[in-house]
């Protein structure tokens, strides 16, 4: 930020006040305060479920918020839809931009508005000039002649926010735009916004990148549980203290006895695929609950889809119970005795339409089928029975579609899913994700009873506190590699250090 | 940006269309003397004008995103309108004798009226366009039987067949004359005017934005329901313009007209470059795949194969067009991913770049 | 315990409504048209007509559970009709037009041939739809244009006829006046309804319709899955031409065009959902039952042929129409913030 606008008085582009938002069962953001002045580039940042997707969606009025204001370039709303907020002046770049691939860069900046000549007709020469023109003015260099599909991640990411731009945005959201890029071109990318910046654009910078954060932006906000904890200068302030306050002081997680034994079950050896992971070595003994964390995109959703065989494993050595892990597809996995439980559970994880009774009971059929493929019904609502009983899911019956249940719920039914295969490993994607309080204490309740019963649980998350509760130990990683280890009850494992060295740590980019 | 191999690959098959259509024409020529007479060559273009006319209709509809099965049920509605409408009482029709102005205005109406119910289904109630259009396919093959008087409607006057099966001109040859047809003429026409309408016109661009993605699209401004209503309107129109050529070429109408057209219409826009999945192709190409088809079904008539062999023929080639255009595009999809694990550090040992 | 008795009634009603429309429809035309509508004979005219439609249904219901169409069942009918009586009926120039082969092999030999040949249709069509990902309706539509086309190369467009007595017998029979081809299809429906209702296959079915994604995390292989579910389609069609062909006892290659659309207007009637894994082969055949009632009494009513198809292209669309609706009004979900905000980032 030049030191000489200090002098002036600068109105903010936006105003945000006092906005709240509740959803059935939790309150996502609490009389939140925010300002961006014009020619920032003002960071947010917060761990996942700090409320800062809510608060964009807010903004870019997806969504309408129960209290508070918003006011963009002086205008004042209540509560705006899409369109209003698009005429505001509020854009959006989302991590994977939609473009029209097959149209060229080009068409995609003057889409809806190609310049005619004066039959009428489209002049393309005058469209290229122009898109060429346009981009000039944001010293940005590309081939507008090519297609999109045909352009590299980071230039997309341009394109959109050139897009934007021409579009008389003012107020510019990035959410997470560096995620799959490369150094060179993070830094193209960079330079891009701090030039729109000097020529008074704002943006919203939102990552989960500390360190890039401190590169790239003049103020930083965090949040935290929906609130606001505090904005700064970028300058006035380093990583441990924004730590600190993305953390916060965090009440009394879970906690359980370690029921880790000495018995090794599943081990992997230099587990490498290209792209995602490298020299992954894991130990794990039965009953024992490792976490694994990292940013999105280190490459520990790879590392459980590619396990379970939803996705290409990649090289190494996999052994379960000393033999070897030869699983290439889900069902395979089950019967050796891998489970995984899916991020997204609405895509990955239930069949939606389909009754609680069938989604328990959908990898173990070969168990519950008599002759000529016939399911043993009786057999079946019993072992159903018992699950509903034992893991406490709410459910008017057992033919309730599933996607009528609630999210915490709808959880417990996988649980019941994967606990029915009688896993020897189990794999846990954000387990408490999209799950309300009290459902997330019984779904720590049922790992800790499945670690009892000698199931050794590895658990991907992002909700630090809550692997600190539960977990043995804690591995972080880092660009697809497994960069430090937290032991349970040691004193360097703590939300801090953890954050630190997942979102501070050294990235291996070019 | 780096140049590849795969977008050689990719060059070579968006001109695939002329390579074939100029393999044909050179295979045929050279097989059948009587193919190459100049006659047969602007024969192959007049037979299959009517045919071309709805190749236009559905490349407007596909380059959006959309399907139209509907169309060649719509060409037979059209045409047996006309027949009703044109001819005397003994000759099949109502003997209203309609000067033919007022008929092709009608025809015109009908097919419009078409394309308004297929687009009011897709878009207000949110159908599936293809389920729709081929459901319309059946009622309006059934609405055909209907109003046909039993026997063929024939003869019409020559102010409305003259498209269809008039001569333009004759061109003076060693021998004898060429006639020149105006339907030839005309789908030329057709087609540079379509061409035009997609590559310099607004609406043009908009259709290849909304078929590209239709959310881009909304979000840059452009209506989407709109766009979608008037291609279906437009191949109304065209399935109107090909009873006309067609009623006009045969002089008659039959309920049977247009039964089965369906596939060499999908089939010439498909090969022609104008993909499934929307958002790619131009009038150019899909005039290349109406060549191609023309040129095929001249060639393996005049060489006397079994017409069974040409209907199995069209299946297959269907078939080919069908798996050419999967393979094209998914092929730039995957491109994209593997430029991105070409250049990546992590995970090197891995030889492997898995793309699916 | 009340509370749930409840509920189970309710869903019996909704999940079989298609039957009382049949009913109510089939006492419209028995009220409207008394005498000849009622009488054994014409039940069991309306039966056989709905035989062979029956047959199709079934596999088309198999494959619209899984999420995709089959339109090449009129092809494999076609064809194996044709195929069959190439293969058997003696090659004489005043049968007909066509020659047939002059192996006259006998109906134990050819019929498991033309199952069997229907299942190869189904498993090709299932690979190039799963594996080489193209799309299934273009895939089916342009199988069904080169089953046909060899349907008509072999026939050379010519009928042939004088299909031998032992073949006829699924198609011609009747004991006692009452056809076997009728008792055959409900015993089928019977059959395949229960198995659906109670096998692993008929969960794996459902699942890969409704979300692919979760079945195949679940456990199952959709590309099996889909590829059987065609094979089973094309058996069907493949049985429906056997049948067909031994009531007719002639062999004609533009048999049982325009069926497919039938096939997919009863199930869609019958409560098999366009998007896949909501329905049952039962509901279906509430569909076709309907559809056969409608014909038959539009028939007796002596309403013009070309009208009945009208009238039948109507439900059709009315049906499509419906079942577009339901999901218009999808039920609305609690939804937490961050699956609104994974959805967004997802878009």
């Amino acid at each position: 930020m030049n030191t000489k606008d200090t002098n002036k008085i600068t109105t903010p582009i936006l105003v945000m006040n006092d906005v709240s938002k509740a959803y059935p069962g939790v309150q996502a953001l609490r009389r939140v305060n925010l300002k961006v002045l014009p020619g920032e580039i003002h960071g947010l940042v917060g761990k996942n479920g700090a409320g800062k997707s809510t608060l964009m969606a807010v903004l870019m009025g997806i969504t309408e918020p129960n209290e508070g204001t918003i006011e963009v370039d002086g205008k004042v709303f209540t509560s705006m839809n899409s369109k209003e907020a698009i005429n505001a002046g509020i854009a959006y770049v989302p991590q994977h931009v939609a473009m029209m691939d097959s149209l060229t860069v080009a068409e995609n900046i003057l889409a809806g508005e190609l310049p005619k000549n004066k039959f009428g007709f489209i002049d393309w020469k005058k469209v290229n000039l122009e898109a060429e023109e346009r981009l000039k003015r944001l010293n940005l260099q590309l081939d507008v002649t090519k297609k999109v599909e045909g352009l590299g991640v980071a230039e997309q990411t341009m394109l959109a926010i050139s897009k934007a731009l021409f579009g008389n945005a003012k107020l510019i959201i990035l959410d997470e735009p560096t995620a799959s890029l490369s150094r060179s071109d993070i830094n193209r990318l960079f330079n891009f916004v701090k030039s729109l910046r000097d020529q008074g654009v704002a943006f919203v910078y939102i990552s989960h990148h500390l360190e890039e954060v401190f590169e790239i932006c003049d103020r930083v906000t965090v949040m935290r549980d929906g609130r606001v904890v505090d904005t700064k200068y970028v300058k006035d302030i380093g990583i441990p203290e924004l730590v600190m306050m993305m953390v916060g002081e965090g009440v009394e997680e879970y906690t359980r006895d370690s029921t880790c034994t000495d018995e090794i079950v599943f081990v992997l050896n230099n587990l490498t695929r290209r792209g995602y992971y490298e020299d992954i070595k894991l130990e794990l003994k039965k009953g024992e609950i490792v976490g694994l964390t990292g940013l999105q995109g280190c490459g520990s959703e790879q590392l459980g889809k590619g396990l379970f065989g939803l996705e290409y494993r990649g090289i190494g050595e996999v052994k379960i119970h000393g033999e070897e892990f030869t699983a290439m597809r889900p069902i395979d996995s089950f019967n050796q005795g891998l489970a995984y439980l899916p991020q997204d559970r609405y895509r990955y994880g239930l069949v939606g339409v389909r009754p609680v009774r069938e989604n328990v009971t959908y990898p173990i059929l070969n168990r519950l089928v008599r002759l000529i493929n016939l399911i043993n019904r009786n057999e079946e609502k019993k072992i159903v029975a018992d699950y509903i009983e034992g893991l406490d899911i709410i459910t008017p019956n057992q033919e309730q579609p599933v996607r009528l249940l609630s999210g915490g719920n709808q959880q417990k039914v996988v649980f019941a899913k994967l606990a029915s295969t009688k896993p020897t490993v189990l794999i846990l994607h954000e387990p408490t994700q999209g799950v309300d309080v009290r459902a997330k204490m019984d779904i720590f309740r049922i790992i800790d009873e499945l670690a009892k019963q000698g199931v050794a649980t590895v658990v991907i998350s992002s909700e630090i506190r809550e692997l600190i509760g539960i977990c043995d130990r804690i591995l972080v990683m880092n660009s697809g590699k497994l960069t430090h280890e937290y032991m349970k009850g040691a004193k360097d494992t703590t939300p801090e250090n953890i954050l630190t060295a997942i979102e501070g740590g050294i990235k291996n980019h070019e | 940006m780096k140049t590849r191999a795969s977008s050689f690959f990719a060059i070579i098959l968006d001109n695939l269309i002329w390579i074939l259509v100029l393999a044909g024409l050179a295979i045929f020529s050279a097989l059948s003397p009587s193919f190459r007479s100049p006659a047969n060559l602007v024969n192959t273009l007049y037979r299959s004008a009517s045919l071309g006319m709805l190749v236009i209709g559905q490349a407007f509809a596909m380059i959006s995103g959309n399907f139209d099965l509907s169309s060649e049920s719509g060409l037979g509605l059209t045409a047996m309108v006309a027949g009703l409408l044109l001819a005397t009482t003994i000759n099949g029709g109502l003997g209203l004798e309609l000067s033919p102005i007022y008929a092709i205005l009608i025809m015109i109406a009908v097919g419009l009226a078409i394309g308004l119910v297929n687009g009011f289904l897709v878009t207000k109630m949110r159908m599936n366009n293809l389920i729709v259009t081929i459901a319309m396919q059946m009622i309006l093959r059934g609405l055909i039987y209907i109003i046909s008087p039993g026997a063929t409607a024939s003869f019409f006057p020559k102010g409305f067949s003259f498209l269809g099966g008039g001569t333009l001109i004759k061109i003076p040859l060693e021998k004898g004359f060429l006639p020149i047809p105006y339907a030839s003429v005309f789908i030329i026409l057709a087609f540079i005017i379509a061409h035009i309408i997609t590559r310099y016109t607004q609406f043009g661009r908009n259709l290849y934005a909304v078929g590209s993605n239709p959310v881009a699209a909304k979000d840059a401004g452009i209506e989407t329901d709109k766009l979608i209503r008037r291609v279906y309107l437009i191949s109304g129109f065209c399935m109107a313009i090909g009873g006309w050529l067609i009623a006009g070429r045969l002089d008659s109408a039959t309920p049977r007209i247009g039964a089965g057209l369906i596939f060499p219409v999908q089939a010439a826009a498909v090969i022609g470059g104008v993909s499934l999945f929307g958002g790619r192709g131009t009038m150019i190409g899909a005039f290349g795949g109406l060549l191609l088809w023309s040129i095929l079904d001249s060639g393996l008539s005049i060489m006397e194969v079994s017409p069974f062999w040409i209907e199995a023929s069209r299946g297959l080639l269907l078939l080919f067009a069908v798996g050419l255009d999967a393979i094209k595009v998914k092929g730039m999809r995957r491109q994209a991913l593997e430029e991105t694990l070409a250049i990546t550090q992590v995970g090197l040992k891995d030889e492997k770049v898995v793309t699916d | 315990m009340n509370n749930l008795k409840k509920i189970d009634w309710m869903k019996l009603l909704l999940d079989n409504f298609i039957w009382l429309i049949v009913a109510g429809v089939y006492l419209y035309f028995a009220s409207n048209i008394g005498g000849k509508f009622s009488t054994i004979l014409n039940q069991i005219n309306i039966l056989s007509h709905a035989a062979v439609l029956g047959i199709l249904v079934i596999g088309q219901a198999i494959v619209l559970l899984t999420g995709n169409f089959d339109l090449s069942a009129e092809g494999v009918l076609s064809l194996t009709t044709i195929f069959a009586m190439w293969l058997m009926v003696e090659p004489r120039k005043d049968a007909g037009g066509a020659m047939a082969s002059g192996l006259m092999l006998h109906p134990f030999i050819v019929i498991p041939i033309i199952l069997i040949l229907g299942m190869l249709s189904g498993w090709l069509i299932g690979t190039l739809i799963t594996r080489l990902k193209m799309n299934n309706f273009i895939v089916t539509l342009a199988m069904q244009l080169v089953l046909r086309g060899i349907a008509m190369l072999i026939s050379n467009g010519q009928i042939m006829t004088g299909s031998p007595t032992l073949f006829n017998w699924l198609g011609g029979k009747r004991i006692n006046g009452f056809p076997v081809a009728v008792g055959v299809t409900l015993i089928m429906y019977l059959v395949v309804n229960y198995l659906l209702n109670h096998s692993k296959f008929g969960r794996e079915l459902r699942a890969v319709g409704a979300n692919r994604d979760a079945a195949q995390a679940s456990g199952f292989d959709p590309k099996k899955t889909i590829t059987f579910a065609y094979i089973i389609s094309g058996f069907m069609a493949a049985f429906a031409g056997w049948m067909l062909l031994g009531r007719l006892e002639t062999s004609i290659s533009t048999l049982g065009q325009g069926m497919t659309l039938e096939t997919v207007a009863a199930s869609v009637i019958g409560g098999v959902s366009l998007k896949g894994g909501l329905g049952s082969v039962g509901g279906a055949f509430a569909g076709v039952m309907l559809l056969s009632i409608i014909d038959n009494g539009l028939n007796l009513m002596n309403v013009d042929p070309f009208w009945v198809q009208g009238i039948r292209g109507m439900i059709i669309l009315l049906a499509l129409l419906l079942e577009a609706q339901k999901f218009r009004y999808k039920p609305k979900v609690i939804h937490d913030d961050v699956i609104i905000a994974t959805e967004k980032t997802q878009a």
